[in-house]
């Protein structure tokens, strides 16, 4: 199989970990009175308390689900390349009628957006990780 | 699509986990083969009727609704 650009495989560890950090990191920042900007209108400057809040909240979230979908399993071969594949078609698919419906029945454009950053990535690993389940039941039942 | 990987594993005296080894993919892979499942690439197809040391139509052959 032509070999394809994914993240090594103990790299899934480093996403989970950075979505687990987020969450302390949010929980801190909020009971210091933290707002994520996408509450707020954005304030006129990077970098402040607040867009550092954002940084390490929703995007350190956001890229620790990228790393996880993205890693390498053990053993890469094209079945589980054609289950990535089906996966990412069904968590567009579900991502764009999230969107679209969200679009149609919320005034509130900036939480769309953050919507957006991650109901691809869970919808993906969730379908994933399942079909992968699948197969490794089918394995054990038949022995 | 259907094979007879399993007949010819049986012939030759290997499991799943040793052809998989020998064409380079994981034991579910061969698994699903067998059972019909999943319809491997041309160069898997290929790979494994290397293995076995014969043409490809005699491991792998179309089905009516094919």
């Amino acid at each position: 199989m032509k070999p394809h650009f994914l993240f090594p495989y103990w790299c899934r560890y480093l996403g989970w970990g950075l979505v687990i950090a987020h969450v302390p990191m949010s929980i801190i920042g909020r009971a210091n009175g933290m707002i994520n900007p996408l509450d707020n209108p954005p304030t006129q400057s990077l970098f402040t308390g607040e867009h550092l809040f954002f940084i390490c909240t929703s995007l350190v979230m956001a890229l620790g689900l990228f790393i996880v979908a993205f890693s390498r399993e053990k053993i890469e071969d094209e079945q589980i390349w054609h289950l990535r594949l089906d996966s990412l078609r069904w968590a567009i698919y579900i991502n764009y009628l999230v969107l679209i419906a969200s679009l149609i029945f919320i005034y509130d454009t900036a939480h769309i957006l953050e919507l957006n950053l991650w109901v691809p990535l869970i919808f993906f690993i969730i379908r994933f990780r399942w079909a992968i389940f699948r197969l490794n039941r089918s394995l054990s039942k038949e022995g | 699509m259907k094979n007879n990987i399993r007949v010819e594993r049986a012939i030759k005296d290997i499991t799943q986990g040793d052809l998989a080894e020998k064409v380079g993919v994981s034991r579910q892979t061969i698994n699903t083969i067998e059972s019909n499942k999943y319809v491997p690439s041309t160069v898997l197809a290929l790979k494994i009727a290397r293995v076995f040391g014969k043409p490809l139509e005699e491991i792998f052959m179309l089905e009516d609704g094919d």
